[in-house]
């Protein structure tokens, strides 16, 4: 039975509240202009929210990763991960947008837009039903549609929304194509009992029982930007608002491996598919695909666009072998915090330039060291992080995530293979990065100082403070994310 | 006869939605939509499931289809976007389309969903209702929050920013 207290109920109740009573407050202002206002109602609701999913944590509140539930939603440790990583995410860009909103309309709705989006993501981490996984997808996706075109008046961001709406609305209906196969074959919706049935399905209807999967990976696949359904991912990154490109990056992509996990891992264990293989072929292809492209970009939201495939990569090689070791989730789970932090961070910097100097072209940024130095280091830090370079926390995730591929070795002889082709993309993607770096730091002599945006100041600081920190120190995230990983097999089923 | 009966709705369906796709006028490009949507509606009365075939027709075809038709009246006709024809993606795009029809009817056609017979009772659409607001209430609170959203975002998109608010009063 769930309780009312239980964590994604909370979460419903504040940011549903808080994100309908924004624009009715803002009516009956009669003001648009009041940016700080709503800005601070919507982070003192995300902190409240982040707050009661630590609350619940230590007061061991949340049930061990489960994976599956009687209800729609379950208050696991895996659900509890993935909303603190993307209400982090959904701070920083409240926080990113306090100098962005101060030159457009209608604040009121776009800090609620961020809360209900925010919902909808934690809620598909949560979600143990496929109606509810839908559902709250839906959330997430239809305010970020709009998000991506607030900028109403630009040729690039309508480009943007239109194209995110349209892949957005395809793979929605892929989802639901996979659904009511998934329905139809075993007469239910909860995630439980649809895998149940799998395992005792007529051998005559595996082929559509392997086709329902096939959806939900191409489904979910469109939001974590895998290659080959990636294409509306740079112009989407590249047009949306610079904030709300963190928002997509590093946190409705996780929506969408928080989803693939829940359902498609567990799927292939039961019908014992094996599809390591393809999906091993897949991350190769996303990873080197993503960091070449990435190479060739002169725009640096573009970049960081094609290294967030790239980065989708990365955490698919867990998934890949997490049959196989048990390694493999926890390292995604990993990469898949750091991330959010990383990736996060990077675009909120960029938000920041974008503010202050509206530049993207990289040329542009030479000297960028000197006239923005708390932003460019912060920068660099999450990109150096990006890259895995030791001592910082992405070093600790790519590493266990290439670990897994070795460990995995054993019963696959290719795993390996996708160790060695992560560390060449790693390496790959390090000369892109250092390029950046280059331009910021070692170009340019006459630029002077400029005033920094305080909010993107402190979002610099404080993933400096978690990339650095747990870099030195990685033992507290690496327990927390054990915690969260679930055990594949039959056995957790209620 | 429901074999018939399938073939012509799915016909209407179809053939309607590449019509709503195709059609450069957007009066008949609307009209056409509401053919898709009432023969979406049809397959539901061919599923037992003459309740949500109604709403179909009355949300859908209704208030929908109807709401999109008047919203083109009132759009001045310069403001909507020119057809840029490029035939090579729009070829690429059918044969795509056509590679994954196949692909898809190929694996169904092998599967053993022919053999299927059930007895079952339709389900009654009360079961409907008290599923809603007992297993599923929390989706029904996240379908109220899509709605919220919807609108809202809807507005704002939709707002005229070369109009002031005084004048929006007046």
């Amino acid at each position: 039975m769930l309780e009312i207290t239980s964590t994604p109920l909370v979460i419903i109740g504040i940011l549903g509240t808080v994100g309908i009573l924004l624009p009715i407050i803002s009516i009956a202002r009669k003001e648009q202009g009041s940016n700080t206002f709503y800005a601070i109602i919507a982070f003192a609701a995300l902190i409240v929210s982040m707050g009661y999913v630590g609350y619940q944590f230590l007061e061991e509140n949340v049930s061990p990763s489960a994976l599956f539930a009687e209800d729609v939603v379950v208050d696991d440790a895996f659900g509890g991960f993935f909303a603190i990583a993307m209400l982090i995410v959904a701070l920083f860009t409240t926080v990113g947008s306090f100098n962005y909103m101060r030159k457009h309309n209608s604040p009121a709705v776009y800090y609620s837009l961020i809360l209900l989006a925010t919902i909808g993501m934690v809620l598909v981490a949560y979600s143990t039903d496929l109606v509810m996984l839908f559902v709250a997808w839906e959330l997430m996706s239809i305010p970020t549609y709009i998000l991506v075109g607030f900028r109403k008046k630009n040729p690039s961001s309508n480009e943007a929304a239109l194209k995110y709406f349209l892949f957005g609305a395809l793979s929605s209906a892929i989802i639901v194509y996979g659904i009511s196969l998934a329905y139809g074959l075993t007469g239910s919706t909860n995630i439980g009992e649809v895998i149940q049935g799998y395992s005792t399905l007529d051998p005559s209807m595996l082929p559509l029982a392997l086709l329902s999967v096939g959806l939900f990976i191409a489904g979910f696949g469109f939001k974590m930007g895998l290659v080959p359904f990636h294409q509306w991912l740079p112009d989407t990154y590249e047009g949306a608002p610079a904030p709300i490109t963190a928002l997509l990056a590093a946190a409705t992509k996780k929506a969408g491996f928080a989803a693939t996990i829940r359902i498609v891992i567990l799927g292939m264990v039961v019908l014992h598919l094996d599809w390591t293989l393809a999906l091993g072929i897949i991350a190769v292809m996303t990873m080197t695909i993503g960091n070449i492209a990435a190479i060739m970009q002169k725009n640096i939201s573009r970049m960081l666009a094609y290294s967030s495939i790239a980065h989708a990569g990365y955490i698919l090689i867990g998934l890949a072998v997490a049959p196989h070791s048990s390694l493999g989730l926890q390292g995604s789970l990993y990469q898949i915090m750091n991330h959010a932090v990383m990736k996060g961070a990077a675009f909120i910097a960029i938000a920041g330039i974008v503010t202050t100097l509206a530049v993207t072209h990289i040329d542009k940024l030479k000297g960028l060291g000197r006239r923005m130095p708390v932003t460019a280091l912060g920068l660099v830090i999450a990109l150096f992080a990006l890259a895995g370079v030791p001592p910082l926390s992405g070093f600790w995730s790519k590493l266990m995530l290439f670990g897994s591929a070795l460990d995995a070795g054993t019963a696959l002889w290719w795993a390996p293979w996708l160790a060695i082709a992560g560390v060449l993309n790693s390496a790959l993607s390090l000369a892109y990065y250092g390029w950046l770096t280059r331009k910021m730091y070692f170009e340019g002599e006459t630029e002077k100082r400029v005033i920094e945006p305080k909010s993107v100041m402190a979002i610099m600081i404080i993933s400096t403070i978690f990339l650095v920190g747990f870099g030195v120190y990685p033992e507290p995230l690496i327990k927390f994310v054990e915690l969260a990983t679930p055990v594949l097999s039959l056995g957790s089923m209620p | 006869m429901a074999d018939a009966v399938f073939l012509a709705l799915t016909v209407i369906t179809i053939g309607s939605a590449i019509a709503a796709l195709e059609m450069r006028s957007l009066i008949y490009g609307s009209i056409a939509l509401m053919g898709t949507l009432g023969g979406i509606a049809g397959f539901f009365f061919l599923l037992d499931a003459p309740f949500v075939a109604l709403f179909q027709l009355a949300v859908y075809v209704g208030s929908i289809a109807v709401l999109i038709l008047f919203t083109v009246m009132l759009v001045k006709r310069e403001l909507i976007f020119k057809k840029i024809e490029d035939r090579k993606r729009k070829f690429a795009g059918i044969g795509l389309m056509l590679v994954v029809m196949v692909s898809l009817g190929a694996v169904f056609l092998d599967s053993g969903i022919k053999t299927i017979t059930t007895d079952e009772p339709a389900v009654d659409f009360r079961d409907i209702g008290t599923d809603f607001v007992t297993y599923y209430w929390p989706a029904l609170i996240l379908m109220g929050l899509i709605l919220a959203g919807s609108v809202t975002g809807a507005l704002v998109l939709a707002r005229r920013e070369d109009v002031e608010n005084d004048q929006r009063v007046s």
